[in-house]
């Protein structure tokens, strides 16, 4: 049997632990984790791992083989390590339900940083641009892109793989998956590009996942940037659920909006089921380096297709979960394990989550959620590596006041102006006006109080807009939400800066 | 429950953030922690009595306003609304408790300055669009956005200075 994780870590028993403890570590693990009782879709997909780890270890024959595969396996040269601080330790407990957070960090094995140069010749690059051609392109937009292309060439190695898919109405591809050898006719090929006709982004998309899938391997990274100025209409859905099921193979996309005409929402959901990112580029003259960046993010990959699976307890909600580094993005609590994209060598992802624990907890020290990060660490010659961290805390009536971690608490400030933003405009979406303006105002209060002067004015310019013409504009709408998304992701290191 | 001191809003346990104006919740302010035993007898009326604190306001409770400078408090009971500010023969609005005889117009009060709005359990004070500014407790007020105003909190509007007080009727 071929498992990808190490059974008696996932079952949480000694190497040499007896049947009895087996049993009785995967009983505890089914009443806590089962889906009758537990609604959290990271419970169901935990349960499943476990289920598997307990088939393996009941039974004496296949125990005794796998524990026999496990010696011959390779000493794994790297890791990365999995910490988890909770806005409390231990809580009172109180009549309502009431909220603790978690900021989970996944840091690169430091023995890696020392080696950077190995660990930068084992990320591979196998990319995919998949740009709109549409009749909007034209003109400056479409100049830029063949400029941002051409640079993205001469960025390549001669082992990476490069495609480029275009697309209106149809897609096609203009460069068909192949190692990046002579740069001056890939060049040529970009070069040609014309704009015309409509956007159609399921063909495109398709094409484009369809040459990345050509190479997709463990060892690489497996990139697919969409990027495009206008709106699909009826394929959407098509589209996430094609993305997703790209990432559930291997591939991650990243989705590029240009202008303010496209559609934010789509191409969030997009980069939010597979782990890449949404970047917002407001006007053409900035995609050559917004796409530049996002490349050199990806030569210096040090884990790929991260995951993170938490399975709460069953009386306990996961409600929501925010990715802040390396770069912001949204997840979704609906997916059985939060696509976290990929860790680049000198950078550390991080995620806020938040819980609900119920009322009237009982005394004493108990489970919250376990969580499982999974990733590729393309650096091992297997690449696979799991850490996980089971959190709990104490219950005590005179629990003691704590000081909130300072990491935590500038992360949750930060991201309390994005929630206004959003809060703004669900106000805007159910037509109540008035509310939607003071969230603006109180927006732009915050922001004031930060330095972001002009941010703050833009959100005072919505609040105005919104009284108005009871609407947001589309590019201010699209600029609060982008930009105090990116006031949550901290800065690249300077090593990574300098170009 | 978390209350926010600055909008009122309900947030709940364990927010650290308000989310509705943004502003940080001090953790260090009582809030609903009961030890089981008392929780038994009547939750509702102990929580709220626990995070109401000196915000809240009790029915039939009058407001005592000590004028700095002044001698004479004036103690006053809002209802719905209480308008403050100065009243002047030109002008078509007049104020609900009108300052003129406390030196409003040297003091720079605008004729309709700030409002004292009285909710269910809570007084809170907003800031009409004054050409001086309201200040609670140092901090000035952005117009039309209320903040809870508590027991023995100071107020400023334009330079003339008050301090508020709650007086429970017996």
């Amino acid at each position: 049997m071929n498992i990808d994780f190490d059974p008696y870590v996932v079952l949480g028993v000694a190497s040499d632990a007896s049947f009895e403890e087996i049993k009785d570590a995967h009983r505890r693990a089914v009443r806590r984790l089962h889906s009758d009782t537990n609604p959290n879709k990271g419970a169901v997909a935990q349960l499943q791992d476990i289920n598997v780890a307990y088939n393996l270890l009941s039974e004496p024959d296949k125990r005794e083989r796998y524990n026999q595969q496990a010696k011959k396996l390779p000493q794994r040269k790297f890791d990365f390590i999995l910490r988890v601080t909770p806005s409390k330790r231990s809580l009172a407990p109180m009549p309502e339900p009431q909220v603790v957070y978690m900021l989970v960090e996944i840091l690169p094995d430091p023995r890696a940083r020392e080696q950077q140069e190995v660990v930068t010749r084992q990320s591979r690059l196998n990319l995919t641009l998949v740009l709109d051609r549409s009749n909007s392109m034209n003109g400056v937009r479409l100049e830029r892109v063949k400029v941002a292309a051409h640079q993205i060439v001469d960025q390549l190695n001669e082992d990476d793989v490069f495609s480029v898919v275009t697309f209106n109405d149809y897609a096609d591809v203009i460069i068909p998956a192949t190692s990046v050898q002579d740069k001056a006719q890939l060049k040529a090929h970009i070069s040609m590009m014309s704009a015309s006709g409509g956007t159609e982004i399921f063909k495109g998309l398709a094409a484009g996942i369809e040459q990345n899938r050509q190479f997709l391997a463990p060892k690489l990274v497996n990139h697919i940037i969409l990027l495009t100025d206008g709106n699909t209409y009826g394929d959407q859905e098509r589209c996430v659920s094609l993305a997703k099921k790209a990432a559930s193979e291997g591939m991650i996309v990243s989705a590029m909006g240009l202008g303010s005409d496209w559609n934010d929402k789509f191409l969030d959901e997009i980069a939010t089921v597979s782990g890449g990112a949404c970047a917002y580029i407001k006007s053409p003259s900035s995609v050559v380096q917004f796409l530049n960046d996002h490349v050199r993010s990806l030569v210096n990959v040090f884990v790929e297709r991260l995951q993170l699976s938490v399975a709460p307890d069953a009386d306990v909600r996961l409600e929501t979960a925010f990715k802040l580094a390396p770069n912001s993005q949204p997840l979704s609590v609906e997916e059985p394990s939060l696509a976290l994209g990929n860790l680049p060598l000198n950078r550390i992802t991080s995620v806020l989550l938040q819980f609900e624990v119920p009322a009237n907890l009982q005394e004493g020290f108990r489970s919250v959620a376990r969580l499982i990060a999974r990733g590729d660490i393309l650096a091992n010659d297997d690449p696979r590596f799991q850490a996980l961290s089971d959190f709990s805390i104490g219950i005590s009536r005179n629990a003691e006041q704590e000081e909130t971690p300072a990491a935590l608490l500038d992360a949750l400030g930060k991201l309390t102006l994005y929630r206004l933003q959003e809060r703004a405009q669900e106000a805007v979406e159910s037509g109540d006006i008035q509310e939607a303006t003071r969230r603006l105002e109180n927006l732009a209060t915050r922001l004031f109080e930060r330095g972001q002067d002009e941010l703050g004015q833009q959100a005072l310019a919505e609040a105005q807009q919104v009284a108005y013409t009871s609407s947001l504009s589309d590019k201010g709408r699209k600029a609060l939400k982008f930009q105090t998304r990116f006031l949550l992701a901290p800065p690249a290191e300077s090593s990574e800066s300098g170009s | 429950m978390k209350i926010c001191p600055f909008c009122a809003h309900k947030n709940r346990e364990g927010y650290l953030y308000c989310e509705e104006c943004g502003q940080p919740l001090k953790s260090d302010e009582p809030s609903a922690t009961l030890p089981t035993k008392q929780l038994e007898v009547s939750p509702d009326d102990y929580a709220a009595h626990a995070t109401w604190g000196t915000a809240r306001f009790e029915k039939d409770s009058a407001i005592i306003m000590h004028i700095r400078d002044t001698t004479e408090p004036l103690t006053f009971q809002p209802e719905g609304q209480t308008v403050l500010g100065r009243s002047d023969n030109t002008s078509t609005q007049k104020p609900d408790l009108d300052l003129t005889p406390y030196g409003a117009l040297e003091k720079g009060v605008s004729r309709i300055h700030a409002a004292i709005f009285r909710t269910e359990d809570t007084l809170t004070l907003v800031d009409k669009g004054s050409a001086n500014g309201t200040h609670l407790n140092g901090q000035r007020l952005v117009p039309n956005q209320p903040r809870v105003l508590r027991d023995g909190d100071e107020i400023r509007l334009g330079k003339l200075i008050a301090h508020i007080y709650f007086k429970p009727q017996h």
